[in-house]
């Protein structure tokens, strides 16, 4: 693929040409077109790393542009460009995967800009220049406004909310304080420094049911409903944390059970006027909240001031309260609360907090990180009780009838030790240091450059919770750090979004065929229910779901250019796995997917392609090798080096015969330890690298395989001037929601199921944990 | 066909077998409805000597022990242990920090003579152990999810994470944080952190985690007051296997 390739996309001749003619100057290859057909058009034939979509087009507009690329290009990054910005169409365009728009007119060097961060990184950074002011938004009646009530009244509104839902708030327990259903006012603290957990409990509880499933026909529906609640006296750095929930739960992938919660929560907050000694929200410029409540309490002595935050709280404040207009001296006394309050935290950061996700970046080897960790329990309580940590195990549990069961979401967090483990035994993050400093990185870096929002709001209750003493961010921020101060905020708007209620619901899959490949390894074939196709990519994977023991990734190994089943090689190795070759044919599975980016195909045509197959990493490249098979005038020469460990542990034997004797393939294969019988070449995968004839230049090496292996195929190909471009390597990890959520496939800052898991050496070069 | 269950006591008070029966009515009947007990001493007086699955409470304290313990092995195609004496050792080995004679002396006086008895241990120290039911009581509940995993031929959901995580889901204010000391944070979760949630600290009766840190545990523990001879104690008491050298 052309890594520097720009398609503009603008009906209107001048802002194409214009934009085409800066971004040609500035050294991209361009290519343009009038209309959304004729982009599609291009985008068939040609790979394009970025695109520059306008947004109103006659004929196909823009986002229905995005919507196809989605589907089919997930890979291709896109810059909106409007000049009619809108909320409405702008989180649109995001949910659609677009990584960023602009307002025209356009300015030659934010563009440029935009588009060399969004070439560098693979997970893409949000870029601030070119946000625009917040978007034109029709004004609400009464939102935003500030009312005045009485303590009394605050009374009459607990009571009326009492009598219409579950009403939750903050009592006293052992001389901490803890969120808990309350039945009456006077239960009700207002004034308490943290509480244990934060209140995103409610929006994602320790445990909650996502799927009710039967093993018996292997049907399965979706579990959201949860009942109307009223949390209150939510600290503004809760009400933040809760804002980067829905940005992580609503934007993409929407979430049904969150949502499902989010719209049945009325959030009433209240100034934190009494900081903990922990706490260092102001640092993190989250000890205030402008939005992301109905109704935000400020104590001033005589009563309450009100900011209303939605129409629901409007509503609330009409129905229960004689709220009124504040006079001069009530809003002078709620500034002035609000400033005595800031003198009260006790901690701070000591740099900028924008300057966290460099400083970080440069001290990933910091000797910090092992010396600090030294004491970590692995005890999850930093996790447990963090209001922006959100990752996720998910586990069946059956009755024991043996017959029907639910699929449940538990608190899962990356300081457990076994949180990257993946079922063959291996751990991508095995040592104290690297959970500790990975947790930093997400509460300094990761979360804000994946979400545009802090990843810490500086609550203080992981430093207080932390028995070892060593959780706090803060301490961990300061100690990589020198100087300065820190300041500034953001602010979004709930979205009104729906869930898709199926993102967790497998699809019946029914086994139609079982092939034993090994001793440990069978392939599997599939027929979706209904027979359509999965419509995936080579190098995607599905989630594969046998009811009542689990899901487990598996990546496909049949090409979609093959009719409609779908194969899928295991090894068995897991209990999922286990359980998969117990099947016979005629049984259901679940399945969801495909996903995960798979191989870039567009940049491999009319490019010389060398396979590199270790063990059962010819998974997946066969799905590749077929689709190049089927439509091999599409490349130059191809070559599949193929390496197992002994004769026995040979795959598809029949199709490696077959490839043997095509003119279509050169294939070698080796293994490691011959036997009496082998008399083929032995030794490891990297010996047959010399053995092949390849022109650097036109190339391009796939390599998957386990990961001890890439190491030493990179450094090989490397030897034959392979440009790390043009090296891609698929990674295995622990992908466990396939939906960018559940945190565990997380490679520093990317999620192996969202920009993976097929990566090029290039972009690796940037990910430390990756190899 | 329904797999035959045994259920088999060594050196214990038989409380696991005895929680066992606290299933509710409807449990119960689940679970004989899945599976045929053949052997429950607490709970039947006839006996088999055919059965799949073992499931065997208390520690193994005497040589005699040592073949009937092996014969059950080889008889049963999977073994469970049942308890914390037959997951860790348990408070039998409490013992070991003795000399056996002067162990004997101490519990028999003048008749130590006429007994025997050698270093109490888990069961996975003499035989092959499929899985846990850990706990002192184990927990009806997860006795169910380990019969039911392992009846789908599946590997039992056993958290190797410590209790803090389940304490902190539970919403528990912190043992140390309400004056007293806690084992928590080093022995492994399942319980639903029960004791804390009821108001008091974790003992350990689940043993240790796979990895634990059990120097900054000590450490923390010395920090929140307790001398050298105070958390030696504290880990003595369920976790001595683990703890002294075998």
């Amino acid at each position: 693929m052309q890594v520097n390739s720009v398609l503009v996309v603008d009906d209107e001749a001048i802002v194409r040409e214009s934009i085409g003619d800066w971004l040609k100057d500035a050294g991209y290859r361009v290519a343009t077109a009038q209309s959304g057909e004729e982009a599609l058009d291009l985008i068939e034939k040609q790979d394009f790393s970025v695109m520059v979509l306008d947004i109103r087009m006659p004929g196909m507009t823009g986002l229905s542009v995005l919507k196809e690329v989605k589907a089919k290009r997930p890979w291709m990054k896109s810059i909106v460009i409007t000049a009619y910005p809108s909320a409405q169409t702008t989180d649109e365009a995001k949910a659609l995967g677009a990584i960023d728009y602009i307002i025209k007119p356009v300015a030659p060097d934010n563009l440029e800009r935009l588009i060399r961060e969004t070439l560098v990184s693979v997970g893409k950074e949000p870029t601030v220049i070119t946000r625009p002011e917040v978007p034109p938004k029709p004004p609400a009646v009464e939102v935003r406004k500030l009312l005045v009530i009485t303590k009394e009244d605050l009374k009459s509104l607990v009571n009326g909310l009492l009598g219409e839902m579950e009403v939750v708030g903050v009592r006293e327990r052992y001389g901490r304080y803890v969120y808990d259903r309350v039945v009456s006012f006077e239960e009700l603290c207002l004034d308490y420094d943290v509480t244990v957990l934060p209140p995103t409990k409610y929006l994602l509880p320790a445990r909650e049911s996502l799927l009710r499933f039967s093993m018996v026909d292997g049907s399965s529906e979706p579990v959201t409903a949860d009942g109307p609640r009223a949390i209150i006296g939510v600290h503004p750095s809760d009400i933040r944390a809760m804002e980067l929930l829905d940005e992580v739960f609503i934007a993409a992938n929407p979430d049904p059970n969150y949502i499902a919660r989010r719209q049945n929560t009325i959030i009433i907050g209240v100034d934190d006027l009494n900081p903990s000694p922990k706490s260092f929200a102001p640092s993190m410029g989250t000890s205030q909240a402008e939005t992301g409540f109905d109704l935000l309490l400020t104590d001033i002595g005589t009563g309450y001031m009100v900011t209303v935050g939605s129409e629901k709280g409007a509503d609330l404040l009409a129905m229960y309260t004689q709220a009124r207009e504040p006079t001069g001296d009530e809003i002078a006394r709620q500034r002035v609360v609000r400033e005595e309050a800031l003198t009260r935290y006790q901690l701070s950061l000591d740099i900028s907090r924008e300057r966290l996700p460099k400083l970080l970046e440069e001290s990933y080897d910091d000797p910090f990180w092992e010396s600090r960790s030294r004491t970590c329990l692995s005890c999850g309580s930093c996790v447990m009780v963090c209001p922006t940590c959100f990752c996720f195990d998910v586990k069946d549990e059956v009755a024991l009838n043996l017959k029907e069961g639910e699929r449940l979401r538990f608190w899962d967090g990356c300081m457990l030790v076994d949180f990257a483990k993946v079922a063959t035994g291996e751990n991508f993050r095995h040592d104290r240091a690297s959970r500790f400093r990975h947790r930093i990185f997400r509460k300094g870096k990761y979360v804000i450059e994946r979400y545009g929002r802090v990843g810490c709001v500086g609550c203080g209750r992981c430093a207080i919770a932390c028995l070892a003493g060593i959780a706090s961010p803060l301490e961990a921020f300061n100690a990589i750090a020198d100087s300065a101060r820190a300041k500034q905020a953001a602010a979004r708007v709930l979205r009104q979004a729906m869930g898709e209620a199926e993102l967790y619901v497998p699809r019946p899959a029914e086994l139609v065929r079982v092939e034993k490949l090994t001793e440990r390894e069978k392939l599997f074939e599939f027929r979706l229910r209904g027979g359509q196709k999965l419509g995936h990519r080579p190098g995607q994977f599905v989630e594969i779901s046998v009811f009542g023991i689990g899901e487990a990734p598996i990546s496909i190994a049949s090409s979609p250019t093959r009719d409609g089943t779908l194969q899928l090689a295991v090894r068995n190795v897991g209990d999922v796995t286990g359980a998969l070759h117990a099947l016979g044919e005629g049984a259901v599975v679940g399945i969801r997917g495909p996903f995960g980016n798979g191989f870039p195909l567009e940049g491999l045509v009319g490019k010389d392609i060398l396979l590199v197959a270790g063990g059962i990493g010819l998974f997946p490249l066969r799905s590749l090798v077929q689709y190049i098979l089927d439509r091999r005038g599409d490349f130059g020469k191809v070559i599949l080096l193929f390496g197992a460990r002994s004769p026995a542990e040979r795959l598809f034997l029949g199709e490696l015969a077959a490839w043997g004797q095509s003119p279509d393939i050169e294939f070698q294969e080796t293994v490691d330890k011959g036997d009496d019988k082998w008399t083929g070449h032995v030794g490891v995968i990297t010996t047959l690298i010399p053995r092949v004839q390849i022109d650097p230049k036109k190339t391009v090496a796939v390599v998957v395989g386990p990961p001890i292996m890439y190491r030493f195929v990179v450094g090989e190909l490397k030897k034959r001037d392979l440009a790390d471009e043009n090296i891609i390597m698929s990674l295995e990890r622990r992908m466990k929601c396939g939906v960018g959520k559940c945190g565990h496939c997380q490679i520093n800052g990317v999620y192996a199921c969202q920009e993976g898991p097929v990566f090029t050496l290039a972009q690796l070069r940037n990910l430390r944990e990756a190899l | 066909m329904k797999p035959k269950v045994a259920f088999f006591d060594f050196t214990s008070c038989e409380g696991c077998q005895l929680e066992a029966l606290n299933l509710t009515g409807e449990e119960l009947l689940d679970l004989v409805g899945a599976v045929d007990i053949v052997n429950f001493r607490e709970a039947m007086t006839e006996r088999a000597e055919d059965y799949d699955i073992a499931f065997v409470e208390g520690s193994i304290s005497r040589e005699a022990e040592l073949p009937r313990l092996q014969k059950i092995r080889d008889q049963a195609k999977l073994v469970v242990a049942f308890g914390a004496c037959a997951c860790i050792g348990g408070i039998n080995c409490l013992k070991n920090h003795l000399p056996m004679d002067e162990a004997l002396r101490i519990v028999y006086g003048q008749d130590a003579k006429y007994y025997d008895t050698i270093p109490a241990r888990p069961i996975n120290a003499v035989i092959k152990v499929d899985s846990y039911v850990r706990g002192c009581p184990p927990l009806t509940a997860e006795l169910l999810k380990v019969v039911k995993a392992l009846l789908l031929g599946k590997k039992p959901d056993i958290p190797n994470h410590p209790v803090c995580v389940e304490c902190k889901m539970a919403g528990n204010v912190c043992v140390f944080e309400r004056g007293m000391t806690c084992l928590g944070p080093v022995i492994r979760a399942g319980c639903g952190a029960i004791c804390v949630t009821g108001g008091r600290h974790c003992w350990g009766c689940r043993g240790l985690v796979d990895d634990p840190n059990l120097d900054s545990e000590k450490e923390i523990l010395g920090k929140y007051g307790l001398t050298v001879a105070q958390v030696v104690e504290k880990f003595k008491l369920y976790n001595t296997y683990a703890e002294v050298p075998k």
